[in-house]
């Protein structure tokens, strides 16, 4: 469980800093806002199931969950 | 200290980890900043130019900073939880102590982002932009604060010899702390990246 944690922590770490690295590399592409939301979509999943356990929770739970996160990302990936 | 944990299968609809109650409040939470951010989105699409300079305006490295710090934060919030059931008592207080940690330097972060902001005479009532950004960080920064009441509360529970500690009370803790990792994750890109 600890190295399962660490190691989501770390894919975490890492996604945050990538995001940093498009922003700077593609700070006014149209792309920035998908990339971006993209992986704020990812790392919203990562806390959810590893961190908070969800994977263990009931199906309603998750996809209720999964549901309401992409949609932000959609909505604001897609609207630039 | 004493731990009380009762069998749960969390694969039973009523009891995801951390307890439906919870579970409701979290969905609502995250419907309500999704509604804000869509808000953003909506006025953002109507005056581009204005959200783009307004957002320039923003400190983003210290956005980033402040993401890291919750994420480090919400590991060892998950390491409180995975060290109680495995009965690591003094780890588990000394996880939830270093969460507790991140927390506040999240909040310290917040309030000197707050003091440039207020320094430079950047106000709520500038512009639409700034509107949404006073509101969203802001009930934001208040979950973060409910939050570490209820994991203090917690450790003191559990530094105390003569009570007993739910585990599924610290679930419900940790879901809580996670919460506002899982709202920050989208609200720090809409805010602080991509207008």
């Amino acid at each position: 469980m600890k190295n399962e944690n660490l190691f989501t922590l770390s894919v975490l770490i890492g996604l945050t800093l990538t995001t940093a690295l498009i922003v700077s590399f593609w700070g006014d592409s149209r792309l920035l806002s998908l990339m971006v939301m993209g992986i704020a979509g990812v790392k919203f999943y990562l806390v959810a199931f590893e961190f908070m356990e969800l994977r263990k929770a009931h199906v309603f739970w998750k996809i209720a969950t999964i549901m309401v996160g992409m949609l932000v990302v959609i909505v604001v990936g897609m609207s630039f | 200290m004493q731990i009380k944990t009762h069998s749960i299968d969390h694969r039973d609809i009523s009891y995801p980890p951390g307890g439906i109650l919870l579970w409701i409040i979290i969905i609502l939470e995250l419907v309500t900043f999704g509604l804000g951010i869509g808000g953003l989105v909506y006025y953002g699409n109507l005056e581009t130019e204005l959200f783009h300079t307004s957002r320039l305006m923003l400190n983003a490295p210290l956005g980033m900073l402040n993401t890291l710090v919750l994420l480090v934060s919400g590991y060892f919030m998950a390491d409180t939880v995975a060290k109680l059931k495995s009965w690591e008592m003094e780890a588990s207080k000394r996880s939830l102590l270093l969460t507790m940690l991140g927390g506040l330097v999240f909040v310290g972060l917040k309030s000197w982002e707050y003091y440039e902001k207020l320094s430079s005479d950047i106000e709520m009532a500038d512009n639409m932009f700034f509107t949404f950004y006073w509101l969203l960080t802001g009930f934001h920064l208040a979950h973060v604060l409910v939050g570490l009441v209820i994991l203090l509360v917690i450790w003191i529970n559990m530094k105390s010899k003569s009570m007993a500690v739910e585990l599924a009370d610290v679930e419900s803790g940790a879901a809580f702390w996670h919460m506002c990792d899982l709202i920050w994750l989208l609200l720090f890109p809409a805010l602080y990246l991509v207008f």
